[in-house]
């Protein structure tokens, strides 16, 4: 996400407006958008009920047994598609900037 | 027989014991600017090769012991790192302990719609985030992403 937050003009020069979702409460997530200087939209799914849906649900794997989402990354199109996504299998490893605004630019919108 | 001051530094344990601190150390690369992709595997590979090198500094420690220093502390820096090792080993499969996901919207698909609050607690729906103030040109697409949380 400081990946997203550093390329943001790049990314809303393409059209795209990335979207943070995680189960941090309002407040928590507020906190961290002042603090890295997130300048994008961040959702708050504290129950887990998108996340679930999606299939993205890391039963346990948060602070104290907690469920949490899997980091997932998907391009949406105003039709609601799927044009592009990435399900990483290592939490430290997400894709960077530069592979999301490549993957974009190979998508004929 | 020589005198201990005159054997020679057994550098290999040294050298091992270096790669499994660097080991560790690697882990905090993830927040520069490195290729995050390779992180994995060095953290896998550093701690190995450097056991190798502690290994082969304890060999020449206890079978060339006239020749090579480090019978004793050589086997305690080997424990340290053993446990440096095991470590990174665990923190390699933790890492990747995440589930499958086979049921997440594929490419192609239509992804559900969904409302959720943001930072101010106004809920918000997929199409929303479509949608732009009057002047503004608004977005072609919305790149969701989901992360583990800040806690």
């Amino acid at each position: 996400m400081r990946g997203i937050r550093d390329a943001l003009q790049e990314f809303t020069a393409q059209g795209i407006r990335p979207v943070a979702i995680s189960v941090d409460p309002p407040d928590l997530s507020e906190n961290l958008r002042k603090k890295q200087g997130y300048a994008f939209t961040f959702l708050c799914d504290p129950k887990a009920e998108v996340i679930r849906r999606y299939d993205l649900l890391h039963k346990a794997g948060g602070p104290g047994e907690s469920d949490i989402a899997r980091p997932a990354e998907f391009l949406v199109d105003r039709s609601g598609t799927v044009r592009w996504e990435n399900f990483t299998e290592d939490i430290r490893v997400r894709p960077r900037a530069e592979q999301m605004l490549a993957a974009a630019r190979s998508i004929s919108w | 027989m020589p005198d201990a001051n005159q054997k020679r530094t057994n550098s290999a344990l040294w050298l091992g014991l270096l790669l499994t601190i660097l080991a560790i150390l690697s882990n905090s690369l993830y927040f520069l600017r490195f290729p995050a992709s390779l992180l994995p595997w060095l953290n896998v590979a550093l701690p190995v090769i450097g056991l190798l090198f502690l290994l082969l500094g304890l060999s020449r420690a206890f079978r060339q012991s006239p020749i090579y220093r480090g019978k004793i502390w050589g086997s305690l820096v080997t424990v340290f790192a053993a446990l440096l090792c095991a470590g990174s080993l665990w923190l390699f499969v933790h890492a990747r302990d995440v589930p499958r996901s086979a049921g997440a919207p594929q490419v192609g698909q239509r992804i559900p719609d969904f409302t959720l609050p943001d930072t101010t607690g106004k809920p918000v729906s997929l199409s929303q985030l479509f949608s732009a103030p009057p002047g503004i040109a608004p977005p072609r697409a919305v790149l969701l992403v989901f992360y583990r949380g800040y806690w």
